[in-house]
């Protein structure tokens, strides 16, 4: 087995690529094309160089069908990447392959689509609530989400060259385990907060105070605490902000 | 509660499954078939790391679910059983012959296979395969997920190209 290495300049240039993950989405072979690309600098340093019977070999094995979360695919990257490199045998590659799409999918779609998405939006939209200008509310969005994007690309694309193919036990930090239900709780709250202020600065309802949201909110979460389950949060909070909308405009 | 849906679904353990079904099902366990994987410590690792931890993974052989059946469909939260293909969910429905509708949630390209739907992609063999489960009264329907109308399998074959 040979212990390959990445230089620094392959590495920023694999990350780099690995944002125009998305665009290479197509439904035959999905984001299949986009990992070959984003793997392609590294390739180059396969015995024969660029165009040599390694490096055609492994792109055509890389740009093959491949279904992950776009910003988790990057853990994919850097694993095939060193097996590349190791010359590991082509089955065990392509297993591997085939094996970390599901769970680099679901880690994803957990984390970032079901909880740090919405969590950035609704931090953003409390902050219209709290009657910050429209500019400051974008900026707050873009940043914290892409704080966190950034940031996971490049441990994604780090973690996967370190480990390669033994990289699922990476997934089990607990950011991944436990973190997505926290975020969505965090979200919850901050759902709570932002879309009463939303709707009240829409209709133009004056803000009646933090005591008010906490009395209610208080009140809602004993409700659904005492009916145990029997009532979805979310559905009793949608149908008590639509009635509260309509109250607000007919009063106003 | 039982096993809610029996899914043909090449990617197994991913986000339409824990997030797309497991949220709006509330499933507590999932139950994945796959020969290869069950024999193969890495593989299994891999998947249970994308398994939420709210929910218990079984992964099994098509003989070891078969025989664990009974017990999965006692269990009090809802279930969703998964095959990486056909092959398999034809030997398994062979074995068990309670399953009476499965549904197919993600067969994606490779050569040799053409376009049904944008997530199912059929060889010939694959059609008959699934020709020889519907023989035996099994209800076959296409959907992704749940916001998904449900494709019955006469429609699936209708739309094929190529």
């Amino acid at each position: 087995m040979i212990t390959p290495w990445l230089p620094f300049r392959t590495r920023v240039a694999m990350l780099a690529r690995l944002m125009t993950l998305q665009g290479s989405y197509n439904y035959e072979t999905m984001i299949g094309n986009g990992v070959a690309f984003a793997m392609e600098p590294a390739l180059r340093l396969l015995p024969g160089g660029r165009g040599g019977d390694a490096y055609r070999e492994a792109m055509a094995r890389q740009s093959r069908y491949f279904n992950a979360h776009p910003y988790f695919a990057a853990v994919a990257v850097g694993a095939l990447a060193r097996a590349e490199l190791s010359l590991e045998a082509p089955e065990r590659i392509e297993r591997f392959r085939t094996a970390s799409c599901g769970p680099l999918g679901s880690v994803g779609d957990r984390l970032v689509w079901a909880a740090w998405l919405p969590l950035c939006s609704l931090f953003a939209l409390s902050a219209y609530g709290f009657g910050a200008p429209a500019l400051a509310v974008v900026s707050l969005f873009l940043v914290s989400y892409n704080a966190g994007h950034f940031a996971l690309r490049i441990w994604a694309l780090n973690v996967g060259w370190r480990d390669g193919l033994g990289v699922a036990s990476a997934l089990a930090a607990p950011i991944f385990r436990t973190g997505p239900a926290t975020l969505t709780r965090v979200a919850a709250f901050a759902a709570g907060v932002a879309l009463p202020m939303v709707i009240a600065n829409a209709v133009g309802v004056r803000f009646t105070g933090v005591a008010v949201i906490a009395l209610v909110g208080g009140l809602g979460a004993t409700v659904l605490l005492l009916l145990n389950g029997r009532l979805a949060g979310w559905r009793s909070a949608i149908w008590l902000l639509a009635a509260s909308t309509v109250a607000a405009m007919v009063i106003r | 509660m039982a096993i809610e849906r029996f899914r043909i679904d090449d990617r197994l353990v991913h986000g339409q499954v824990v997030v797309g079904w497991g949220q709006p099902l509330s499933l507590g366990f999932i139950v994945l078939v796959d020969d290869v994987v069950a024999d193969n410590d890495w593989e299994r690792e891999l998947y249970r790391m994308g398994t939420p931890p709210e929910m218990e993974l079984f992964v099994e052989t098509v003989e070891s679910a078969a025989a664990r059946m009974a017990e999965f469909e006692l269990r009090p939260d809802a279930g969703m059983l998964l095959t990486g293909d056909i092959a398999t969910m034809d030997r398994l429905t062979a074995a068990v012959p309670a399953i009476r509708t499965i549904t197919i949630g993600g067969i994606h390209h490779r050569q040799g296979r053409s376009a049904c739907l944008s997530y199912v992609f059929l060889s010939e063999s694959e059609i008959a395969e699934l020709t020889v489960i519907a023989a035996r009264g099994v209800s076959i329907v296409a959907q992704d997920l749940p916001v998904s109308n449900e494709v019955p399998l006469d429609d699936l074959l209708r739309g094929r190209t190529g």
